[in-house]
């Protein structure tokens, strides 16, 4: 099944991720999280596997990593779009559209970084607004200032679907098994520093023994994930209640101070 | 206290505004030099021009006050613009450097909060649970995550109407609360990520030894009877190592783990499991 995108397709495309690109400036709904990227790409290709697989494989790997404090993280969202579409269109499988997709995903960080600097351009503009007195321009210059994240996703997005199977042939006639393989194992190998990171991030200290809990309700007892998640959340309950009486029985001293710090703010 | 300027009183239409425009655009302009300054003024411009639209001056030093750096948790800001709301529509100009203060001490906390619940723990359950199923090819997962960010956009919706009545008294009680909450999601997710790690990390070691005429599977004879998933525990932990280092991001140990993935399946040290 050797087909040529549609036009239709790359423009649907395109949109996609610049709307996962942008989601997280206007409501947050995850679509830049690459399991729904994926999700959402493989739709719109009519292969809802592939980008399920292919997102899901990218997703581990940057598991509940956020952007914290404007860090840029790699783009597995795009890569992940990319990767799909090129799977799907070339017919070479889900291990070739995840072997496209990290690196895309890597090199999106620095067009990422590049996006996000446009925007000390708008801040500028907002303050000149503000200091003319023209305050509604205020609201034009705020979502002027998502064109250079929407592009950032899109143009990349565009020209690997346009230029699609020779692209693909290109990877195909020039990448060696070793590296074509060896991406595939690092896209088995990459979801370990999604965890670790998520590890350093987590007091892991303070809950390993839910941690071996975990490792243990998988490996020994064969649970399944969401088994395993809801047996989080009964653990996560008890230890609520537990936080929830603790406080109970200390109030006083968080009480009076926070009264405290009420009354001479009011002052003001 | 009394009401001593002479700005206007906000309605409830003005708050819904400004709510509208946290929900749908709460980081619009986001950039290095004061993060989410740009977002949060969009959003308060409606409540602003309500109080102050009589006298252009007052707006605009108000609004200057309003574009110092702010930076905290997306999900979380409004409960601050709430405070600011209602301080302001309380004391108007004289409430200006409160306002400025109360911004700069609350968004630390209700980012560190915020960043955790909704950036970590919650990415964390349910990217795993997508990520478990979709590789089964099984969208359920993926579909749970969605709603799950629909039902959390929809809940923002009661934060500012929320602050905005409490004023600074929610600081307190709503501080124990989310902390109380964010504790025990974390806990949630590390037991999770416990379960991940033997489950979706498929890596072994393909090589067999042969020792007469007896060939041995390195996996299966020697390292599943010491430990299963012995091979992600071990890679995990070496890429918790590398993360401590001084020199070394997450995306250059990505580079690391990457290149490194390229040598060893050349080498034929590593390879993809069933």
């Amino acid at each position: 099944m050797t087909a040529d995108l549609s036009m239709i397709q790359i423009t649907l495309l395109t949109l996609l991720a610049a709307a996962c690109g942008i989601d997280p400036y206007i409501s947050g709904l995850q679509l830049s999280k690459p399991a729904i990227a994926g999700f959402l790409a493989g739709l719109l290709m009519g292969d809802i596997q592939t980008g399920l697989v292919v997102g899901s494989t990218l997703q581990l790997m940057v598991l509940g990593v956020g952007t914290f404090g404007g860090a840029s993280i790699p783009d597995f969202a795009t890569g992940a779009i990319i990767g799909t579409a090129l799977g799907v269109v070339s017919g070479k499988g889900i291990q070739f559209a995840i072997g496209i997709s990290v690196p895309v995903g890597l090199l999106m960080v620095q067009l990422d970084v590049f996006a996000r600097f446009c925007g000390v351009y708008f801040v500028h503009r907002v303050d000149k607004h503000i200091a003319n007195m023209e305050f509604q321009k205020i609201n034009r210059e705020a979502w002027l200032s998502l064109i250079p994240i929407g592009l950032s996703r899109a143009i990349p997005v565009g020209i690997s679907l346009i230029f699609g199977n020779q692209v693909v042939n290109a990877v195909l006639k020039y990448a060696p098994d070793w590296l074509m393989g060896g991406l595939k194992l690092a896209g088995a190998v990459l979801p370990v520093v999604g965890i670790a990171i998520l590890l350093h991030y987590l007091p892991v200290n303070k809950f390993m023994a839910f941690l071996i809990v975990g490792y243990l309700l998988a490996a020994y007892m064969k649970i399944p994930m969401m088994g395993i998640a809801l047996f989080g959340l009964v653990c996560a309950m008890v230890h609520f209640n537990g936080l929830t009486e603790k406080q109970k029985a200390t109030p006083a001293v968080a009480v009076s101070a926070s009264s405290e710090g009420e009354i001479t703010d009011d002052e003001l | 206290m009394m009401n001593s300027s002479e700005h206007k009183q906000l309605t409830d239409k003005d708050l819904r505004r400004v709510n509208l425009r946290y929900m749908f655009g709460g980081q619009l302009g986001w950039n290095y030099e004061r993060m989410m300054n740009v977002a949060y003024v969009h959003a308060i411009l409606p409540a602003m021009s309500a109080m102050y639209g009589e006298d252009p001056e007052v707006l605009r030093d108000m609004l200057q006050m309003e574009m110092q750096f702010y930076n905290t948790s997306p999900f979380l800001s409004a409960i601050i613009t709430g405070i600011d709301l209602s301080l302001q529509n309380e004391s108007g100009t004289q409430s200006k450097d409160a306002v400025a203060a109360i911004k700069t001490g609350l968004m630390g906390p209700f980012a560190a909060v915020g960043d955790s619940l909704f950036g970590a723990v919650i990415p964390t359950i349910f990217g795993s649970l997508a990520a478990y199923m979709g590789i089964k090819g099984n969208p359920v997962g993926v579909l749970l995550w969605l709603l799950a960010a629909v039902v959390i956009l929809g809940l923002r919706y009661f934060e500012l109407p929320l602050a905005y009545r409490e004023g600074k008294k929610l600081v307190s009680n709503v501080g124990n609360l989310l902390n109380n909450l964010t504790d025990a999601a974390t806990l949630m997710g590390v037991l999770v990520i416990g379960g991940l790690i033997p489950t979706v990390v498929k890596v072994v070691v393909p090589f067999k030894l042969t020792i007469g005429k007896k060939a041995l599977s390195i996996q299966t004879d020697m390292l599943d009877q010491i430990l299963p998933a012995i091979v992600p525990i071990a890679l995990v932990a070496l890429a918790y190592w590398l993360l401590g280092r001084k020199h070394l991001n997450s995306t250059r140990v990505i580079w690391i783990f990457l290149l490194g993935s390229i040598v060893l399946y050349s080498l034929k040290l590593l390879a993809v499991g069933a």
